[in-house]
């Protein structure tokens, strides 16, 4: 799959994280152009979800920028000049939807109440609409049979792809997941996979970190290999999956397909 | 001895009622300002913010480890010779149970709140919520289940706490029941009609909590 590469939807510039004295993101450079789905893979601790956590206005950062559509919505806390223009910055975090490993839907509230929620507090969307939105995009993650149901009468799956809707309602430009089949039992991980493989058939762009390697293979544009809080590699999946250009890369890869070696499953 | 003999004591109930609801719009008054002042401070605590949560954190403790008894009287004698103006009886006992229960309300508040996973607060942040709108539809209705138990013994507590009102002669339930015994010379039958009436206010309290725990128990699965 090919997507255009005309100017980034994001930008993340030279952006540096520490916690404490541990630098965690040591100057990242990465920009994502409409459209595309970069998957994210390295060991762990490299910082993959630091990463994303930066690009969702989680976590704050030391140094570098990151844009969104052009503007400005994270700086770096050392950087010289003035802070980013708050309620632009605030506007365009609403273009970023991210889902996380661990199940957060809200548990007190039915699947419907999950996705109107932010639509109707932060977008001023009627009740009306906004069940209705959260009807369409039930119906195209599967769970429009759903909508009545608390999290905790979902399976796993189920809720992750229901986290996935809630994302979604706030219609984001640009989707974050963060491992999203990692904490799900094998037999349910297709179900989600094929969700996200469908929505980067709409077009989403999309930022994923994963260890699903037929994923990678398959949807993303480019996969880049981070370690120790640097891209140490940027290719198109076939390349970066046959040829890998630095050792490190390879070293990875070899023992990640070693570790699914015998138990690999087929979507 | 005689016997004991209650016709007299049911005699009085005109005061009873009285008194009765002079311990009920006490404990209204208290047990509201002591919820939203413990909720304030709960959040104060939460926030980490020093100069919201060191002030937090003396208010609970020093109304925490004085007696109530004390807060009342230095209310109504101590506040009036210190900064003039004056404090009914009523008020002093209402304003001084509330800040002492504000101090209990605000450490079971606080720990609700904690208890709620992180995770949480990064989804509603990444949906774009503002922190009042995350309190009030994300983490306040999820801590809500976890707090109604001791919010409901608290509350209870407080309601029998009312009777110290009665050292600065506030006429609530305690104090009639007092005044009656003097009058009749029968204060064990009084007291036992006291008790009773405490026990009519506030296990009704149980019960409602109780009611209030299942509800929110049942809703979330
Ligand atoms: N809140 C935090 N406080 C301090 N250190 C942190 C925090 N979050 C992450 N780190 C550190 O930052 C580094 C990168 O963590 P990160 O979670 O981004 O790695 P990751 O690549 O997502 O790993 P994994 O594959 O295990 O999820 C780690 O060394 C971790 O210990
Ligand atoms: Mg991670």
């Amino acid at each position: 799959m090919s997507a255009p590469q005309a100017q980034p939807l994001v930008v993340i510039d030279s952006v540096v994280k520490r916690y404490g004295a541990e630098t965690v993101l040591d100057r990242v450079s990465l920009n994502v152009g409409a459209g595309q789905v970069m998957v994210v893979i390295g060991p762990s601790g490299s910082g993959k979800s630091t990463l994303l956590r930066c690009l969702a206005g989680l976590e704050p950062i030391q140094k570098g920028r990151i844009l969104v559509e052009d503007v400005v919505v994270s700086k770096g806390t050392e950087e010289a000049g003035p802070p980013p223009d708050a309620a632009a910055a605030g506007r365009l975090r609403h273009e970023v939807g991210m889902v996380f490993q661990s199940f957060n839907l809200f548990p007190h509230l039915t699947v419907m109440d999950n996705i109107t929620l932010a639509p109707r507090r932060v977008r001023g969307m009627g009740k009306d609409e906004a069940e209705a939105l959260a009807v369409e995009l039930l119906r195209r993650v599967g769970l429009e049979d759903k909508r009545g149901v608390h999290p905790a009468r979902l399976s796993g799956g189920q809720q992750q792809r229901a986290a996935i809707a809630r994302a979604l309602a706030m219609r984001p430009r640009i989707m974050l997941f963060d491992e999203v089949t990692s904490a799900l039992d094998p037999e349910l991980v297709g179900e989600v996979l094929k969700t996200m493989r469908e929505l980067a058939e709409q077009g989403m762009t999309m930022l994923v970190v994963t260890h699903e390697m037929g994923f990678a293979r398959d949807v993303a544009d480019n996969v880049v290999f981070m370690d120790r809080g640097a891209i140490v590699e940027r290719a198109p999946p076939d390349r970066i999956f046959s040829e890998p250009a630095e050792a490190r890369t390879r070293a990875f890869l070899e023992r990640l397909l070693e570790r699914e070696g015998g138990n690999r499953r087929v979507r | 001895m005689g016997d004991l003999q209650f016709g007299q004591i049911i005699g009085y109930w005109p005061d009873l009622v009285d008194g009765i609801l002079v311990t009920i719009k006490l404990s209204a008054v208290s047990v509201s300002l002591g919820l939203v002042l413990g909720l304030a401070l709960a959040l104060a605590r939460y926030s980490g913010i020093p100069w919201l949560n060191w002030p937090a954190y003396a208010f609970i403790e020093f109304f925490r480890t004085t007696p109530p008894l004390v807060q009342i009287i230095w209310l109504y004698y101590g506040l009036p010779a210190l900064v003039g103006g004056d404090l009914n009886a009523f008020w002093s006992a209402a304003v001084a149970l509330g800040l002492n229960i504000a101090a209990f309300f605000a450490e079971i508040f606080r720990a609700g709140i904690a208890g709620i996973d992180r995770t949480q607060w990064q989804a509603a942040r990444v949906l774009g919520l503002n922190l009042g709108d995350t309190l009030r539809f994300v983490i306040l209705p999820q801590a809500l289940r976890n707090v109604l138990p001791p919010t409901g013994t608290t509350v209870i507590y407080l309601v029998k706490g009312t009777a110290l009102a009665t050292a600065i002669g506030t006429p609530e339930l305690l104090r009639v029941g007092q005044l009656i015994s003097l009058e009749t010379f029968r204060p064990v039958e009084t007291l036992t009609i006291v008790a009773i009436a405490y026990f009519v206010l506030t296990y009704p309290i149980a019960l409602a909590f109780q009611a209030l725990e299942r509800r929110f128990a049942v809703s979330r699965t």
